[in-house]
C-alpha cells in the first residue's frame, strides 16, 4: 500500500471541501472489521479519490447532470454506461457525479478489466476507492450485499475507440443483463456525452503483455470538454425477468438490447441537447 | 454421545481441540493421535475420556491398527483429520505419504469400519487457484491450484483435498472437507504466520492485497461443529480477521519494505538457507498481489459457523465490530 487511510484522511483535509470528507462519512458500505470492506475498499481512500476528481469534475470537465432521481437510494443495482475517451475519466467522472448526487451517498463499484489488477500501485489505489476486479464472483458478491455496480459493457473496445467511432457503440456485452437478471437489479442506462472528443485517437499500436495497445491520439492530454451525464429511467430487469431467465440466453440477449437502445437514445439526447464540445 | 479421533492432536489447532472435545459432554471418548512419542503429549490434565496415542499416519499398517484397533474397541464414530506435513520446502515421498496417503488410507478404512460414520479434513485456502481473472472472494466452487509446476506443498494438499472430495457419495461414511483460513500461531504450519513473525517483511511493491486470517480458537469451532454435524460438503471456514496485508503487517508490529519480487524470492530464500525460516515466497506469491478471502456463507448456513475471535494484535489490540 502506498500509504495508510491516516495519510488518505490528512491529505483530503488539505486539497478537498468539507463536503468530500462528510460524504465519505456517510457512506454505507459492509465494514469487514478493519475499515475495509472485502475487496479493499475503505471510505478514506473513497474520500481521497473524491477530493482529487473534484477539481476535474468542477473545473475542467465541468460535468453537468441530468436525471440523477432515477437511481435507486438502495438495494442491488447496475450502471450501464458507453465508454470512450482513451483514458478512462469517464467512469471517474461518472463516479464523482453518483457520490455527489445520491443521498445518502452510493459508492458505484467500478467493474475494471482484469488487466488493472496487475498494474503496480494502481491496482491498490483503484482496489481502495471501490473499483473491482471483473470476475463473475466479485460482481455477484456485491450485488447479493446490495450494492451498486458501474459497469461499461463495451469493455477495452470503448475505451479504444477511433475518433470516427464516437457516440457509436462498440460491441454490448451481455453479462451486465445476465448479472442484473440473476440477482434482481435495475439497470439504470447512463448516457454519457463529452467524454468520446476528449482524447481523439487516430491509431492503436499492439503491444504484448497486460496493456492491450499503445493508444495514438491527437493530443497529448484530453482536451476540457464539457461532459454531460444523462441516467435514464431504470429498466426493471428485477420485475420483467424472474432470476431462472439469467440462464435464458435470448433473454439475456434481450434485456441487454433493451440497455444498449437506451444508452444509445440518452447518447442522441445529450448530442441534440448541447451547444458545442466545450460548452 | 460419540467418540471422535484427532489425528494431528499435538499441533496448536489439534491440540485446542482435543481439549474443547474433552469439555464437551456430547463427547464419549477421544482418541488423540499425536506424533510426539511422550505420554503426556498433550500439556493439560485429562481424565479416563481421553486416550493418547503416538501413531505415524504416513504408513498404512499403523492407520489399519490404529482405526480397526484402539478405534473400533472405543466405539468412534468420528475421525478429524489434521495431520498433514507443514513444512512448505520439505519434499518427496515420505511428506506426499504423510499429507495424502495418510488421508487416503483414513477415508478407505473408514468405508467399511464397524463404527466410525464421519470423516472430517481440515484442509486449506492454499488448495484455491488465485489469478488475476479470478475473484478475491472466494466460495467453494473456486477454481483449485492445478498447477503441475506448483510446489509439492500445494500439490499434496489439492491431492488430499480432491481425494476427500472425491469420495463423497461413495463411502459409507460422511466426508466433511473444511478449507480453512490460516491460523495466525505457532505450530499451525501457517504461511502467513512465518512471514509475519519474521525480523523484516519484505511484500511486493505497489501491491497490498487483502488477506483473511484466522485465530485458533475459531478454527477448532469449526471442527468442532462439523464434528457433531451431519451430512457431507465442502465449507470454506473464514477467520475473523479482513485487512490488507500492509495492514496486518503493521499490527504485527514487523517492519516492512516493499520490493520488487525477484528480489523477494531471493531474499526469503537466503534466508531459508541460513536460519531455516518456514516462509516461501514461490508459494505465496500470487496471493500477495491479488489476494484471496473466503466467503464462508455456506459454513454459516450449513454448519452455523460464524467466526467470533478476532485476532490478538500485538500492535492496536483485536479489533471488533
Amino acid at each position: 500500500m502506498p500509504f495508510p487511510p491516516a495519510i488518505a484522511r490528512a491529505i483530503t483535509r488539505v486539497i478537498g471541501k468539507k463536503s468530500v470528507s462528510e460524504r465519505a462519512e456517510r457512506l454505507h458500505f459492509p465494514n469487514a472489521g478493519h475499515g475495509y470492506d472485502q475487496f479493499g475498499m475503505h471510505p478514506d481512500f473513497v474520500a481521497l479519490g473524491d477530493a482529487i476528481a473534484s477539481p476535474v469534475y468542477d473545473r475542467y470537465f465541468r460535468v453537468k447532470s441530468y436525471g440523477a432521481e432515477n437511481i435507486p437510494k438502495e438495494g442491488p443495482v447496475v450502471l450501464a454506461a458507453n465508454h470512450s475517451g482513451t483514458l478512462p475519466f469517464d467512469g471517474m467522472m461518472l463516479w464523482v457525479d453518483v457520490l455527489r448526487n445520491t443521498d445518502p451517498p452510493r459508492n458505484p463499484r467500478p467493474v475494471a478489466d482484469y488487466f488493472v489488477s496487475s498494474l503496480p500501485v494502481v491496482s491498490t489505489l483503484f482496489a481502495r476507492a471501490g473499483v473491482v476486479g471483473g470476475s463473475r464472483g466479485n460482481v455477484r458478491a456485491l450485488l447479493e450485499s446490495g450494492g451498486m455496480l458501474m459497469i461499461f459493457p463495451e469493455g477495452t473496445p470503448g475505451i479504444g475507440k477511433l475518433y470516427r467511432d464516437r457516440y457509436k457503440l462498440q460491441e454490448w456485452r451481455k453479462g451486465h443483463a445476465e448479472l442484473a437478471i440473476r440477482h434482481n437489479a435495475p439497470i439504470v442506462p447512463v448516457g454519457i456525452v463529452g467524454a468520446e472528443e476528449q482524447m481523439p485517437q487516430i491509431a492503436r499500436i499492439p503491444i504484448p503483455g497486460p496493456v492491450p495497445y499503445l493508444p495514438i491520439t491527437a493530443t497529448p492530454l484530453p482536451m476540457p470538454v464539457r461532459y454531460h451525464v444523462h441516467y435514464g429511467e431504470p429498466i426493471p430487469t428485477h420485475l420483467d425477468y424472474d432470476p431462472e431467465d439469467a440462464d435464458d440466453p435470448e433473454k439475456v440477449a434481450e434485456a441487454a438490447r433493451r440497455v444498449r437502445d437506451a444508452v444509445q437514445e440518452l447518447i442522441h439526447k445529450g448530442l441534440d441537447m448541447r451547444e458545442g464540445v466545450f460548452t | 454421545m460419540i467418540g471422535v479421533l484427532v489425528t494431528g492432536a499435538t499441533t496448536a489447532i489439534g491440540e485446542r481441540l482435543v481439549r474443547a472435545l474433552v469439555a464437551d459432554t456430547r463427547v464419549r471418548h477421544v482418541i488423540a493421535v499425536g506424533r510426539s512419542p511422550e505420554t503426556h503429549a498433550l500439556p493439560f490434565a485429562h481424565g479416563d475420556r481421553l486416550t493418547y496415542v503416538h501413531v505415524d499416519l504416513a504408513k498404512s499398517r499403523r492407520v489399519h491398527e490404529l482405526l480397526f484397533g484402539l478405534a473400533r474397541d472405543l466405539e468412534i464414530e468420528v475421525v478429524v483429520h489434521l495431520d498433514q506435513h507443514q513444512n512448505a520446502f520439505n519434499k518427496g515421498k515420505r511428506v506426499h505419504q504423510e499429507t495424502v496417503e495418510a488421508t487416503r488410507s483414513i477415508l478407505e478404512l473408514s468405508h467399511r469400519h464397524p463404527t466410525i460414520r464421519r470423516v472430517v479434513l481440515k484442509s486449506y485456502a492454499e488448495v484455491y487457484k488465485v489469478s488475476l481473472e479470478l475473484p478475491v472472494l472466494v466460495t467453494e466452487d473456486h477454481p483449485l491450484n492445478l498447477d503441475p509446476r506448483a510446489p509439492q506443498y500445494i500439490r499434496d494438499r489439492v491431492e488430499a483435498d480432491l481425494t476427500a472430495c472425491s469420495r463423497m457419495g461413495f463411502l459409507d461414511a460422511e466426508v466433511v472437507v473444511l478449507r480453512c483460513a490460516e491460523a495466525l500461531g505457532p505450530g499451525t504450519g501457517s504461511q502467513l504466520f512465518s512471514f509475519l513473525d519474521a525480523p523484516l517483511a519484505l511484500r511486493p511493491a505497489g501491491f497490498d492485497p487483502m488477506v483473511n486470517v484466522a485465530t485458533i480458537a475459531d478454527i477448532a469451532v469449526a471442527l468442532e461443529l462439523a464434528t457433531h454435524g451431519s451430512g457431507e460438503g465442502v465449507f470454506n471456514v473464514p477467520g475473523f480477521d479482513t485487512l490488507p496485508l500492509s495492514e496486518s503487517i503493521r499490527k504485527w508490529g514487523t517492519p516492512c519494505v516493499p520490493a520488487p519480487g525477484p528480489l523477494i524470492r531471493n531474499a526469503y530464500r537466503l534466508r531459508h538457507a541460513v536460519v531455516g525460516a518456514g516462509f516461501s515466497y514461490g508459494i505465496n506469491r500470487r496471493r500477495m498481489h491479488y489476494g484471496l478471502v473466503l466467503a464462508g456463507n455456506r459454513a454459516a448456513d450449513e454448519l452455523g459457523y460464524v467466526p467470533e475471535n478476532p485476532v490478538d494484535w500485538p500492535v492496536g489490540g483485536p479489533v471488533r465490530t
